[in-house]
């Protein structure tokens, strides 16, 4: 019994671990923002054995990234994601945007939302100083995938950010969905 | 007695009356205008975009904006001393989406003294558009852009030191779109003949 049970508990913990380390939907106010979406869109995010097997469309991010203009913005390592795929976001999105601002009124500077009922896709952009740096959360949703993104960034990219606020919010979703296989 | 308890039932009411006044002071000298009334519209627009560059994000760019590089240079000389920028623009795929009564609710925020209209803009598209600055003593302390045609409507805001050239220059950064507004000469005597 004990030799099946440590091995059982080692990769649990193990999961749990590598789970928390990949979709950092843990913890501050961007778990609270993840579980804000699935709550009202009635969805989940994913977690590691779904991004391993979405990896082809990832690479494929990637190497376009890599061949294109796109820059890196975000800090090392400062990147928390968490991915929805494939699911339904069915709802009003004037009300989710209006819950969303009102959860993060209080930490967070709203800089840009888009919405476009034609495409079904809201894309918001928040941003708060963290000592000499600054986070950005971005959260992107369209009909049947979404993504948050929270990223520190040093005070030149958030100067990016802040000339082109959505070209720039587009390259930090981008760039956190890579797996870099670097 | 009796008139030392009129006068003591006076002052409260005095006091209420002194708070509704400054209230009504302080809102008539703001030049920041509410446009959340316009937010019904968002389900019918085909895109909306909504800029909000408050006082600390102002001084955020200022932080972060270099000064060696010209780009951000200039436009860190644009927002000096502003306290905010905002911007709601939504356009539709079919005309008529949105009524009168939606340009009159900012229109509304917009009357005389604080605010007075600019005669001399007009478009460079064929859309509509109006202008209006707020003057606190002989300085401008507001801008308001009211841009619309049968299939958008566009509304900015900007709260500081602004005029419409330093506006045209931040079009196309920090997320303020291209407002296509021109300062028109005004006509010699002899081009009005």
């Amino acid at each position: 019994m004990k030799h099946v049970a440590i091995p059982k508990l080692i990769g649990f913990g193990l999961v749990i671990l590598l789970t928390t380390n990949l979709t950092h939907a843990k913890g501050d106010d961007f778990g609270s923002v993840v579980k804000m979406v699935e709550q009202f869109y009635n969805v989940k995010h994913q977690g590691i054995p779904f991004l391993a097997r979405a990896g082809m469309k990832v690479v494929g991010t990637a190497a376009k990234i890599k061949g294109g203009t796109a820059k890196r913005l975000a800090e090392a390592g400062s990147i928390k994601l968490a991915v929805f795929e494939d699911q339904e976001f069915e709802g009003d999105f004037t009300r989710f945007r209006s819950s969303l601002n009102e959860a993060l009124k209080q930490t967070w500077i709203p800089l840009v939302q888009t919405l476009s009922a034609t495409d079904e896709e809201q894309a918001y952009i928040f941003v708060r100083e963290k000592g000499d740096k600054f986070n950005v959360l971005v959260v992107t949703i369209g009909q049947r995938e979404g993504t948050v993104v929270q990223a520190t960034l040093c005070s030149k990219n958030l100067a990016l950010l802040m000339r082109d606020p959505e070209g720039a919010g587009k390259n930090i979703t981008d760039e956190a969905t890579i797996i870099d296989n670097e | 007695m009796r008139s030392v308890f009129q006068r003591i039932s006076i002052i409260p009411a005095l006091a209420v009356l002194l708070v509704i006044v400054a209230g009504t002071t302080s809102n008539a000298q703001d030049p920041r205008i509410q446009m959340s009334h316009l937010d019904h519209l968002a389900a019918k627009a085909s895109e909306t975009v909504d800029v909000n560059i408050d006082e600390r994000l102002v001084q955020i760019a200022m932080k972060v904006f270099n000064d060696k590089d010209p780009d951000e240079a200039h436009i860190k000389k644009l927002v000096a001393g502003l306290k905010g920028i905002y911007v709601k623009s939504f356009e539709f795929d079919t005309d008529n989406q949105f009524n009168a009564a939606d340009v009159d609710s900012i229109r509304n925020q917009l009357r005389e003294p604080t605010w007075s209209r600019m005669v001399n803009v007009k478009s460079k598209r064929d859309s509509n558009v109006e202008v209006y600055i707020s003057l606190s003593g002989s300085n401008i302390n507001g801008l308001t852009v009211i841009s619309f045609d049968p299939r958008e409507l566009t509304v900015v805001n900007v709260v500081g030191p602004v005029d419409l050239e330093k506006l045209a220059q931040l079009e196309g950064s920090l997320g303020i779109p291209d407002l296509g507004v021109e300062i028109t000469k005004p006509k010699t005597k002899n081009e009005e003949k």
